[in-house]
């Protein structure tokens, strides 16, 4: 009897669940759901990349939210925009938990930056699943735009393939014939390690080896001791770290002394604040390609200026692109008139700009690769330098055309949107 | 015994607050809770009914989540299937790691699982044409046959099943004459053997069947995030678990149940919250509880109330026995 009445509970609780809930509710048919827009930033607040994006970021948002506020006005499709954060901490199970919970639980609308690539690749699987847009500024790995592209996912500021047609293919083509790679061992340092090869060698160099290093680390001694010994010596050691692994490696290079004995240096990303960090002393003369720098010109100065007031310091390309990007997707909102998801991504698709970042930007329709002019940098010595944090001459602008690796390469790398 | 009879009641209770979990707290962190509860629980079998710690238990956790997720992946089975598949890879692993593992005990016991935990995550690690390597096994689908899963609350409903099979698994085994050798082995190993058991191989089978339901709640863990990760295999893992099996009292199956519910509400609304140190606050409670109630949570309320009903010894009142308390007491 009693067993009776307690599967008959059960039994009722079981119909009652199965009756409740149905899926997430979507997107409404126009407006602004919740009449609210929510622009998430998930990105290291923490660890190794909190510098060069972090939290700084954050602020880059809410300042292209309140001017967006001050540009519309009344006429802005809604005048409650929140900005809210997670720190993900480079950790790709965290970035998926919490990425699921900003869209779920926290209803936002768009989530943006999330730096580390295999913590990137994980936040693209959710925006897929979820149907929210996601714009990845602070990752590098072109699998955003090849393999694991899809609908909701755009790759905002740069990826690998710009960092090493910049840098791989000018440091080549300039005499540094032979290099020896050091990479990070997760997607990022993978990506940039095959990236830079590929570049290397169709400029006619060779990678006399290239070696996995763990991430994070901070003792690179092992490859700086192997550099000189392999045969035939490289003329360059490629390092691929980023964030706060580079400022090790970089600091460890110059205690070795690797540049005396005929081993130059180049660095695969470098952010404005791993200048910063170490001192133009430690990277003299290092060329690299940057996405945006600060001084390059009256409008990316003015901009600084304002952030610098705010954060009390000068701004990595990682922060102008979060301000660009949460600009961009606040315009295409303005333009579809409605937050749903599927609007949104139509208004960005094709979609051609200009803006602080972003010069002759376009949004690929076909790879959602935002395209835009790259630069080429070099480190100034410190006699060169004019004022704090004027670190780079800018050497070359790349066209946005040349930049980015093409639309049908991506597409032959495996990218379907729809699928 | 009234406390037979509250038996079921406690069980009926115990279901529906599995069934309406999921309408309480956001449906992802009631599956959490139901893969740690399950993971818990095996960790329990041995360290609670069989004397053993493992510090190495997330080898088994783990390796069946990458287990499920390749399957999954790569043949397409219903995620049952595959997550069955993971439990049997964590069960095939447990057999020589256990078969080494058992010469040594106390300590040196634990320190072995670990060395294997670190050894199953080092080969994860460097794998990285199959696992991923630092990327993870991202993908992992949710395939039943053409049921949409997408929703975390309608799959937490069709993973409770396998939870719960996986519980009254470990509840039967503890409760079997196998179960009964194992609590005699805990309590003095040397008088088993005398007694003409061989020890070890119960021992072993022992981490056998705990690296089984382990695995199980690895492979459903897995799944429900569409995502095995190297946090599955690292060594924090297999700490967290044994702090929910302290925190809610080791050696009464229920208590790392109530710890693993505990302990990812907590870490979830730490974070939630915005809050970094979410360690500092769960090694801090871990302590509190290791000081202080010794016995963990459950175990120091069926201990209390054993005592009283002891003080009353000649007239019993029955009923303050704990119904869910396992029968660990006539076995010694």
């Amino acid at each position: 009897m009693r067993r009776g009445t307690i599967a008959a509970t059960v039994l009722l609780a079981v119909a009652l669940t199965a009756c409740g809930r149905g899926g997430p509710s979507g997107g409404g048919e126009g407006g602004v759901s919740g009449d609210k827009l929510v622009l998430a930033v998930l990105n290291d607040q923490s660890g190794i990349y909190s510098q060069l994006s972090g939290k700084n970021s954050v602020a880059a948002v809410e300042m292209a939210v309140e001017d967006f506020k001050a540009k519309y006005g009344e006429d802005a499709v809604t005048s409650n925009v929140e900005v809210i954060t997670a720190d993900h901490q480079n950790k790709p199970d965290i970035a998926n938990t919490k990425a699921q919970e900003l869209y779920d639980r926290q209803d936002a609308d768009l989530i943006l930056d999330v730096p580390a690539s295999s913590a990137a690749l994980a936040v693209a699987a959710q925006a897929k699943a979820k149907k929210k847009v996601y714009f990845n500024i602070g990752a590098a790995t072109t699998e955003l735009t090849g393999k694991q592209c899809n609908k909701y996912t755009f790759h905002y500021a740069y990826d690998t393939y710009m960092l090493a047609n910049g840098t791989g293919r000018t440091v080549t083509e300039k005499g540094g014939k032979s290099w020896y790679i050091v990479y990070p061992d997760y997607a990022f340092g993978q990506d940039m390690q095959k990236s830079f090869t590929s570049a290397i060698e169709s400029a006619g160099g060779t990678v006399v080896a290239a070696d996995p290093a763990p991430f994070p680390n901070d003792n690179f001694s092992t490859f700086l001791l192997k550099a000189p010994t392999l045969n035939p010596k490289p003329a360059v050691i490629g390092v691929m770290q980023a964030g706060g692994d580079l400022v090790n490696v970089v600091k460890q290079y110059n205690e070795f002394k690797l540049r005396d004995k005929g081993i130059d240096l180049s660095v695969g990303l470098m952010f404005i604040t791993d200048i910063h960090s170490l001192g133009v002393d430690a990277f003299a003369g290092t060329t690299f390609t940057d996405a945006w720098y600060w001084n390059f010109d009256e409008q990316n100065r003015a901009w600084a200026d304002k952030f610098q007031a705010r954060t009390g310091t000068r701004p990595s390309f990682a922060h102008a692109g979060n301000y660009s990007a949460a600009t961009q997707y606040l315009e295409a909102v303005q333009r579809a008139g409605t937050d749903g998801s599927d609007a949104v991504v139509a208004a960005l698709e094709g979609h051609k700009f200009n803006d602080l970042f972003a010069r002759n930007g376009e949004f690929r329709a076909g790879d959602h690769r935002m395209v835009h002019d790259a630069y080429l940098a070099r480190v100034k010595t410190k006699a060169e330098v004019g004022e704090p944090w004027d670190y780079e001459e800018i050497v070359e602008t790349i066209p946005a055309s040349e930049a980015f690796r093409p639309e049908s390469a991506s597409l032959a790398a495996g990218c379907k949107l729809d699928g | 015994m009234l406390s037979r009879r509250l038996g079921p009641l406690w069980l009926g209770l115990g279901l529906l607050a599995a069934l309406a979990l999921p309408w309480l707290v956001y449906p992802p962190v009631a599956l959490d809770i139901a893969c740690w509860a399950l993971f818990a629980v095996a960790l329990d079998l041995l360290l609670g009914f069989t004397g053993l710690l493992s510090f190495g238990h997330a080898a088994f956790w783990g390796s069946s989540a990458y287990a499920t997720g390749l399957v999954a992946i790569h043949t397409g089975l219903p995620f049952p299937l595959a997550v069955l598949a993971g439990a049997v890879v964590a069960m095939a692993l447990a057999v020589p790691i256990g078969w080494l593992s058992v010469r040594r005990t106390g300590i040196y016991f634990a320190m072995v699982t670990l060395a294997f935990a670190q050894t199953i995550y080092f080969v994860v690690n460097q794998w990285g044409s199959v696992t991923g390597g630092e990327n993870g096994l991202q993908g992992v689908p949710r395939e039943l046959g053409g049921v949409d899963l997408s929703d975390p609350f309608v799959f937490y409903y069709w993973a409770l099943p396998i939870v719960l099979l996986g519980i009254a698994a470990a509840w039967r085994i503890v409760r079997s004459p196998f179960g009964r050798v194992l609590v005699a082995i805990r309590d003095n190993p040397a008088r088993v053997r005398a007694l003409g058991y061989p020890v070890e191989r119960y021992e072993v089978l022992a981490i056998v069947l705990s690296a089984g339901l382990a695995g199980l709640a690895g492979g459903l863990f897995a799944v429900g995030h569409g995502f095995a990760s190297l946090q599955e295999v690292y060594w924090t893992t297999s700490g967290k678990v044994v702090i929910m099996t302290v925190l809610g009292g080791i050696g009464t199956l229920w208590g790392p149940i109530l710890g693993a519910i505990l302990l990812v509400l907590l870490e979830d609304q730490l974070a939630t919250a915005g809050f970094d140190g979410i360690n500092l606050v769960t090694g801090l409670v871990f302590v509190l509880v290791v000081l202080l109630f010794r016995r963990g949570i459950l175990g120091t309320v069926r201990h209390l109330l054993l005592r009283r009903r002891d003080r009353r010894v000649p007239d019993p009142e029955p009923g303050v026995e704990p119904a869910s308390a396992p029968a660990v007491e006539p076995a010694r």
